[in-house]
């Protein structure tokens, strides 16, 4: 049966009557924010900040909170590098234990020599060496590629490929090179992986593409940023959380702990995300300060690559841009990529036109998938090799009464 | 945009007995509308443009308009370098007749072109031979995937390509009206867009 609408149709008129009830209260909410980003003086901030406890991530204060740079003009000849990919997880419903990554890559030349590159790599994985990660030290624990690990070892092919390309760049023309989303891989976090997972992973593999990037940036002007459209992050917010505490140093745990949500000094900028504050601040094209990442897997395995980032107001959207530290501290750099990430929003309607052509080349579509698994089924049939999908798998295509 | 004459125009995509599409080298850059073209190298197979079609390469992405604030259209390409990769010309071709032991053959071929075979502009001297003799008017006129704006085309195109073109566009007038016996507004309909 497909989902009811009938019934959900009333709760979804419920939910919006509720946000709208919530209208006047936030606008209040918005407005201390606002007046906050002004106010706070960031070396007090700063200090203050990194005194405090808190439950939530703060983000390092490099400079004024209410920072408003115009955008700088793009150079006369440049180039947009995006990668973007998909992936086909492994399924044990299938016949054959094996994943799909596929890399999106785009390259756009503008300028006296227009021009562009528009390619995607598939590549299937079925040696059971290449589909885990292992410990050296305990072979008998092999930790396998699939799910969140497999998204995690496609964004690092995403960014390799990226790299891989810059090389090809000629060496005088400014290029910014984007990934799609965050430059944090956010899910080791959790710490769900033993160490030598994100040894492997995260620095002989992922910083060593971002290190890879940064000596290519010795030759030619090229930043690398990751761009998040509509950024759902709160560390602004945050911040202004810890400039409005009474408390300092301020401790969360031994100030507020028991008090009610809602009641909390700080929840006067409660329920905003960053983008609503810097929505009503900034102007179009404009991006505010950078602030630099406190996340504990930045602190503790980034190094030069630490992740700093800042907002830009694109016209219809604030979008979040995450760039390594040696980008930031390179006001060349940091003007090539606000400059660049404002022009391609301009020529892709709101979101990046390299990124999402990037896209279009990765994505695998659910017809493609299906494709996929019967070309599978089909290869391993046709050898005399056993190649059964589980009944469920198979009830699940054939929608009979 | 100029096509070179003898060029190799694009490749075919899509073939039947008697007709075949084929996708332009570069966008915009198929042969003009009754351009005589080959295709083929076992059988030199000729055939007509009859039909030009520019459009997304993915058919679930359609063109959105993107030059209101721009000078003219040339900036609508020079600012969105990836529309030259992401729209593709094709054309349909009419075919008219192949070449076999050397000799012009105004019927159909065997069969159609492979997928992939390159597709040339004829050179005037090619289209001189092909139209030599008119035969291949007839399976034009009666081939239903060609207009009677494609004839006149080719006639008009093949008449340049003679040495005396009013003496070929006369005897090309003369085979359209016993060919067009009976369908008198249609034999006018021709001979005007001969002029």
């Amino acid at each position: 049966m497909a989902l009811d609408f009938l019934k959900v149709s009333s709760q979804i008129e419920a939910m919006a009557g509720q946000v709208e009830a919530r209208g006047p209260e936030r606008a209040v909410k918005l407005d201390r924010a606002v007046r906050e980003l002004h106010e706070a003086d960031p070396l007090a901030l700063e200090d203050k900040r990194h005194r405090a406890k808190t439950t939530f991530l703060v983000p390092g204060i490099t400079g004024p909170l209410s920072l408003q740079v115009p955008c700088p003009s793009t150079p006369p000849d440049f180039a947009v590098l995006a990668s973007d990919g998909s992936h086909i997880d492994v399924s044990r419903h299938a016949a054959a234990r094996c994943f799909l990554i596929n890399i999106g890559l785009v390259e756009l030349r503008y300028g006296a020599a227009p021009g562009a590159r528009l390619e995607s790599y598939p590549r299937l994985y079925s040696d059971p060496e290449e589909m885990a990660v292992v410990d050296p030290q305990d072979r008998l624990r092999p930790q396998l590629i699939e799910g969140q690990l497999l998204g995690i070892v496609r964004g690092i092919q995403e960014l390799q490929a990226l790299a891989d390309f810059a090389e090809s760049l000629p060496e005088d023309m400014p290029a910014l090179a984007l990934v799609d989303g965050t430059l944090i891989l956010l899910s080791f976090l959790g710490q769900t992986f033993p160490d030598y997972v994100k040894r492997q992973l995260l620095q002989d593999e992922f910083l060593a593409a971002l290190t890879r990037l940064r000596i290519l940036s010795e030759k030619r002007p090229l930043a690398v940023a990751g761009y998040i459209s509509l950024p759902g992050s709160t560390e602004v917010v945050n911040a202004l959380r810890v400039s409005l505490c009474p408390y300092d140093p301020p401790d969360c745990d031994a100030h507020c702990r028991v008090i009610q949500p809602g009641e909390r000094p700080c929840d006067e900028v409660d329920g905003l995300r960053d983008r609503d504050v810097l929505l009503r601040h900034l102007q179009e094209g404009e991006r505010s300060g950078v602030f630099s990442s406190q996340s504990s897997v930045v602190r503790d395995w980034y190094g030069e690559h630490e992740v700093r980032f800042f907002y830009v107001n694109l016209g219809d959207e604030i979008g979040r841009v995450e760039v390594p530290a040696w980008v930031a501290q390179n006001d060349g750099l940091l003007s090539l990529t606000h400059s660049l990430i404002v022009d391609q929003s301009r020529r892709g309607h709101g979101y990046p036109v390299a990124l999402s052509e990037a896209h279009e080349q990765a994505v695998v579509s659910g017809r493609d998938r299906q494709e996929f698994a019967r070309l599978v089924e089909e290869s391993l049939e046709r050898r005399q090799l056993t190649a059964s999908t589980s009944e469920k798998d198979l009830s699940k295509r054939l929608k009979w009464l | 945009m100029a096509v070179d004459t003898g060029a190799r125009v694009g490749e075919v995509v899509e073939a039947s007995t008697d007709s075949f599409v084929a996708q332009a080298y570069r966008l915009y850059e198929a042969p003009p509308l009754g351009a005589l073209v080959r295709t083929g190298s076992d059988t030199p197979t000729f055939g007509v443009i009859c039909y030009t079609t520019t459009r997304g390469v993915d058919p679930n992405r359609r063109p959105i308009a993107r030059g209101e604030h721009l000078a003219d259209e040339a900036s609508v390409y020079q600012e969105n370098p990836q529309l030259e990769l992401l729209l593709k010309t094709e054309f349909n071709v009419v075919i008219i007749g192949h070449e076999e032991s050397g000799s012009v053959r105004h019927y159909l071929p065997p069969g159609p072109p492979r997928i992939h075979a390159f597709v040339h502009q004829c050179t005037d001297e090619e289209v001189r031979k092909f139209t030599q003799d008119l035969g291949f008017l007839e399976l034009l006129l009666n081939s239903r995937n060609a207009s009677d704006d494609a004839t006149s085309a080719l006639v008009r195109q093949a008449a340049l390509c003679h040495e005396d073109s009013q003496i070929f566009l006369v005897r090309a007038g003369k085979e359209l009206a016993m060919l067009l016996q009976g369908q008198g507004m249609r034999l006018n309909g021709v001979l005007r867009r001969l002029g």
